[in-house]
């Protein structure tokens, strides 16, 4: 099973666990288990089953027919919920043997059991637990290798310690559903006999404040014993360097230390209902034995709108703090500092490089250039390098104007200069020439 | 003689509770045993406090049920008388604090139960004329907003004044307070004849309330605009 409680939930979501259980399932579930713990039986044969269920029909179904076929669609439909178990393993060469599963009689002692924590049941249970920690502290003591830790310390601790503890637990937990019971039950005398209900819901109310303070008082006695065996338990663990007995007694004393905290809570939480009820049963029900006085309230709500009455209560002003004085003050207007943004113009030298270019050209063919790329290189030259790429432009500008140029489909790429290169023309011979 | 442990006023009002306690019963608040220690400490100063406040023209009431109030009779300290919406709804939970079946749940009651009991008790139609008199026409969906945000206020309202606790959005915690809204039923005698008794006393008013249009008091109170859904309706409707 994994640990991680996000993962285990994701686990029960993709495997869709459910559980559909019909009052007659739950009937049939406390007929067989009460057959098994009164005949002292580990299995039931099928036609036990059969017959247990036509019994429980009878009761609860009395009119319902075929009831042989609806017991065979009833174990079906608990074997696929994992409530009942086939144990003979025969297949289909007998009848089969079932047993009830874990969750079916956990299902069913929740129902039947009375396991609410009584003086009794607690003081049999930590005394219990107290021999058991008692034993587990010597052989912990005499305890020297891992395997005898394990054997003697972890185990123990694991399975009788947590059951024991858990037994308390689950105890306290009946405890709780029986106070919410006895709450129901104030409210349901009250309603129904009213003053003639007053002794019995004191009683109710005297008994479950008595068996609290008695759970508390042995609880905290009790759990303060046990957290001083675990811790030392677990400083001897902790001196033989065996970590998971160490850990393992973590779990015990966090266990321990959730069921004194739910004494306390449990008394402090009954402890306020007591007042509550105390005070109604002396402010409410003694003073209007009759009941009276909630059917003239009735009455007297049902009639406000027509003859009204307000209720007057003191509604004193909050004080007024007064802020401080403060002299005015004058904010100057939003403004910028003025500037003289009509600025003179910067003097820079002429660009004229470029005057001449068309008398280069005319040079360089007169030379006997008979390409751009020619053109170019014999211009190229004459100017500065950082110059050079915009005169390149303009010489085929030049070029293009004064002469008629031919060129392929697929102009070649020719170098003109370091970095540079134009996409070349052929130029006609001098008597061609524009 | 006298059981205080204050031996003067000066003892009393030097007390640590005193200037919260003063505080609470000024802005109208009851101050019942759930209040723990400040109960405790009007109770122990009760022989020095009523005297004093009786110089305000106020007078410290202590009821059997088990809470103080202070009840101004004359005009030196502030006084007034709850709104239409605050008396059904303290009424109503006066009522359910009698029930027994409150009892199961140690006096907590949901908010949707009280509305339940309310359009019980007076009649939808009843409700609505009450809470918001001077509506002529009512749409039902915009009644319903209505009667649930006047029931919020009043509950809002007597959370202040001590009558109750908000637990969360959707429980209270009923407190013996609410027992003054019974008061004119609390004894066999004649309805009438209580209810006179009560206004000679100055508990109550009797007739219609003098209240204030809703917004202004919101204006007033917490300084929210006051504009609610219902004024919206009426605008968009013409």
């Amino acid at each position: 099973m994994p640990s991680d409680p996000s993962r285990l939930i994701a686990a029960l979501a993709r495997d869709q666990i459910n559980l559909d259980l019909k009052t007659l399932d739950l009937c049939f579930l406390a007929g067989l288990y009460l057959r098994a713990d009164r005949a002292s039986l580990a299995s039931f044969e099928e036609d036990v089953l059969i017959d247990m269920f036509e019994q429980v029909c009878d009761v609860v179904d009395p009119g319902a027919e075929r009831p042989r076929k609806r017991a065979t669609h009833a174990i079906q439909r608990l074997r696929d919920q994992r409530m009942l178990a086939r144990v003979d393993g025969a297949g289909i060469v007998r009848s089969g043997e079932y047993t009830l599963t874990r969750l079916a009689a956990a299902v069913v002692e929740y129902f039947l059991a009375d396991e609410a924590l009584t003086r009794e049941s607690l003081t049999l249970l930590t005394g219990t637990l107290r021999a058991q920690l008692a034993e587990i502290l010597a052989a912990a003591r005499r305890a020297e290798t891992e395997d005898a830790w394990r054997e003697h310390v972890v185990a123990p601790l694991r399975i009788t310690v947590g059951d024991l503890v858990g037994g308390i637990e689950r105890r306290q937990r009946g405890l709780d559903s029986q106070q919410e019971e006895v709450q129901a039950e104030i409210a349901k005398l009250l309603q129904v006999d009213w003053f003639g209900a007053v002794d019995r819901c004191q009683s109710l109310l005297d008994t479950t404040t008595n068996t609290l303070r008695e759970l508390n008082e042995v609880l905290l006695r009790d759990t303060h014993h046990f957290v001083a065996l675990l811790q030392e338990i677990q400083a001897l663990a902790s001196e033989a360097e065996q970590a998971e007995p160490e850990e393992a007694v973590q779990r015990v004393i966090e266990h321990v230390d959730r069921i004194a905290a739910w004494g306390g809570a449990r008394q402090r939480a009954w402890s306020e209902y007591y007042q509550y009820v105390h005070r109604y049963l002396r402010d409410v029900v003694r003073l209007d034995p009759d009941r009276a006085l909630s059917q003239r309230l009735r009455d007297e709500v049902a009639n406000w709108p027509s003859t009204p009455f307000h209720l007057l209560v003191a509604a004193a002003p909050s004080i007024r703090l007064l802020r401080p004085l403060e002299s005015r003050v004058e904010r100057p207007a939003v403004m910028r500092p003025r500037t003289d943004r009509e600025g003179s113009p910067d003097l820079v030298d002429p660009e004229d490089a470029g005057l001449n270019i068309e008398t280069l050209v005319e040079d360089a063919l007169a030379a006997g250039a008979r390409s751009l790329a020619e053109v170019t290189e014999w211009v190229l030259p004459q100017f500065p390098a950082d110059l050079r790429y915009a005169v390149t432009g303009r010489v085929a500008d030049v070029l293009a104007r004064i002469t008629r140029t031919r060129s392929a489909i697929e102009r070649p790429w020719r170098t003109v200069a370091p970095r540079l290169e134009v996409e070349d023309w052929e130029l006609p011979r001098e008597g061609d020439r524009r | 003689m006298t059981n205080s442990s204050f031996q003067s006023l000066e003892e009393a009002i030097s007390d640590e509770h005193f200037p919260e306690v003063d505080l609470a019963l000024r802005r109208g608040r009851h101050v019942g045993r759930d209040d723990g220690t400040a109960y405790d400490y009007l109770v122990d100063a009760l022989d020095h406090l009523e005297p004093f406040y009786r110089r305000f023209g106020c007078e410290l009431m202590q009821r059997a049920d088990g809470y103080f109030y202070l009840l101004p009779s004359g005009d030196r300290l502030g006084r007034r008388q709850l709104t239409a919406g605050e008396m059904l709804v303290g009424q109503t939970l006066a009522l359910m604090y009698l029930d027994p079946a409150t009892l199961q749940h140690g006096g907590m009651v949901q908010r949707e139960t009280l509305l339940q009991r309310l359009s019980g008790l007076l009649g939808t139609e009843t409700l609505v004329r009450t809470l918001n008199p001077r509506r002529r026409k009512f749409d039902e969906r915009i009644a319903a907003e209505t009667v649930r945000t006047k029931v919020a206020e009043a509950l809002r309202r007597l959370t202040d004044l001590g009558f109750i606790d908000s637990v969360d959005d959707a429980m209270l915690r009923l407190r013996p307070a609410l027992m003054r809204f019974a008061e004119p039923v609390r004894d066999l005698s004649d309805r009438q004849a209580a209810l006179e008794r009560l206004v000679r006393s100055g508990e109550i008013t009797l007739g219609e309330a003098v209240e204030k249009d809703d917004s202004d008091e919101e204006d007033e109170n917490d300084g929210s605009d006051g504009h609610s859904a219902e004024d919206d309706e009426e605008e968009a409707g013409g």
